[in-house]
């Protein structure tokens, strides 16, 4: 997996390569992390280019939304591709985290059928 | 862990000297004794080598020319050896022409050694070569502690998994009004899935499977913890009720989240037998089909949050009704996701498919049919992740 950082108006992009899984656990957090003690106020997690979240990815998503919802910042999942928005879906995370088309949609806080 | 470069403090280090020679041989060998050195010596080749096996010296010096087995050809044997290959070789010569040292090196000598050499060329070169060799038995010895660690640890992932196994129902067990039978297939680093029934009287069972993320004993731990949390007694003091919403909310509330997200899904179901209903809650879990005796496949699964999420989940019950030959099948995602040779995962629909293409099978084979079918979609025979089958038939 390899996670690249890009800055855009009022929040940073996590451009995620790879899969989300309990394998690529600790470079999730580590890039997560950063971007938090950084106090950035709304992290967009461009999800394109990932073809499989596991159930480790689904709990660091939660815990990464319960973290961000405690320092009153945002986290937004953009573009995720069909079977994982399945799982997303089946795991109800839209109910913590909202998904976006894209990510005007999301800095826009658009309201948008996940 | 550091591994250590020191050489062992106690023995003198040992070196072997095979050369045909025997004035060359003595005079060597008393240079080497002065320098406080243990000298171990053979006259050939075939000699040379049974002593190095037999007493593994810390470097060997060889000479070039001998009759039958001569240096480079001793080297090139030592390098075929598996317990011989890392030995520390000097190869002695008379002739030190660059193509001949390029030969020695490239059949498997460490280094070289002329034979004109000046008492400080032979002490620094013998001294560097017992400098690699404790390199490479501390690097050997740091290899086998790891071995040995990791020999260990799926020792005690492979107890925790019979642990677990020894929580599972008996196989086959009639209760009433259905048949229970299962597979659990656990995956080597465990994956933390486990499936129980709990016996409600003579009209009523539960059954759930449940899968705590991630991998190992913790995963394996916290799965016992909740499938403790399971039982009869300790759903009637905790929770109050056998409704399958009820059991979900509440054990939601008493599993949160770990510090590392940490959590479970699971899919709760009530059989029945007096209304001939089935009454599920779902926690983020996918694996649960109701097929009916005619076939139909109806998916038993809610969007709803994994146990662990959010604190204040209420998870709600849906009942469906049951007949005769119906058949109620849980499954983990280790089942759906296994992976294909190309990463492509095995998938809902697919599982979907098999389920229905063997319903003409009794139900006793249902659980390693499907494993089979899995394992050909896997095309090798190891799980990354555990795998867990419940199927129940509706008796008439």
């Amino acid at each position: 997996m390899h996670i690249t950082e890009r800055p855009v108006p009022n929040g940073v992009v996590l451009d995620i390569n790879g899969d989300l899984t309990y394998a690529n656990r600790e470079r999730f957090k580590t890039a997560v992390s950063a971007l938090q003690q950084r106090g950035c106020r709304h992290m967009l997690l461009n999800m394109a280019e990932v073809r499989f979240v596991d159930s480790s990815g689904l709990g660091m998503l939660a815990l990464v939304s319960q973290n961000f919802k405690l320092n009153d910042a945002r986290v937004s999942i953009v573009k995720p591709q069909s079977y994982v928005r399945e799982i997303m879906g089946l795991a109800n995370l839209p109910k913590l985290i909202p998904i976006y088309d894209s990510e005007q949609d999301a800095l826009s806080g658009r309201a948008h059928a996940a | 862990m550091t591994p250590d470069f020191s050489p062992p403090p106690a023995a003198p280090q040992t070196v072997l000297l095979v050369d045909d020679e025997p004035v060359a041989r003595l005079s060597m060998s008393a240079r080497l004794k002065r320098l406080g050195y243990r000298v171990l010596e053979a006259g050939d080749g075939k000699t040379g080598l049974a002593l190095l096996r037999q007493e593994r010296p810390d470097l060997t010096i060889v000479d070039w020319m001998m009759p039958e087995i001569d240096g480079p050809s001793l080297c090139e044997l030592v390098r075929r050896d598996p317990l011989l290959q890392s030995s520390q070789i000097l190869l002695m010569t008379g002739h030190d022409q660059p193509q001949q040292i390029a030969e020695g090196l490239a059949r498997g000598a460490d280094d070289f050694l002329s034979k004109s050499a000046s008492k400080q060329e032979i002490t620094a070169r013998v001294q560097a070569g017992m400098r690699a060799a404790s390199l490479v038995r501390s690097l050997e010895r740091a290899r086998d502690d790891i071995q040995h660690k990791q020999e260990l640890l799926e020792r005690e992932l492979q107890s925790a998994a019979d642990y677990v196994r020894s929580l599972l129902p008996p196989q086959g067990a009639i209760l009433p009004g259905a048949t229970v039978v299962h597979a659990f297939r656990p995956s080597l680093g465990l994956g933390g899935d486990l499936f129980n029934i709990v016996e409600w009287g003579d009209a009523a069972m539960g059954l759930y499977l449940l899968d705590a993320s991630g991998h190992g004993v913790s995963s394996a731990l916290r799965s016992a913890s909740l499938s403790t949390f399971l039982r009869r007694d300790s759903l009637r003091h905790q929770v109050g009720s056998n409704d399958p919403g009820a059991i979900l909310t509440e054990a939601n509330r008493c599993f949160p989240m770990t510090e590392d997200g940490g959590y479970f899904t699971i899919v709760f179901t009530r059989l029945d037998a007096r209304t001939r209903t089935v009454t599920y809650a779902s926690a983020g879990h996918g694996g649960a089909l109701l097929q009916r005796a005619d076939g139909h496949i109806l998916a038993l699964s809610q969007p709803a949050l994994p146990l662990g999420f959010c604190p204040d989940t209420r998870y709600e019950s849906r009942v469906e009704p049951l007949a005769a030959g119906d058949r109620l099948l849980l499954f983990s995602d280790g089942l759906y996701e296994a992976p294909g040779p190309t990463k492509e995962l095995w998938g809902l629909e697919r599982l979907r498919a098999a389920v229905q293409r063997l319903r003409p099978l009794e139900l006793e084979r249902i659980p390693e049919a499907l494993l089979d079918e899995a394992l050909e979609w896997l095309g090798h025979d190891l799980f990354p992740d555990d795998v867990a089958i419940v199927a129940v038939e509706v008796k008439g």
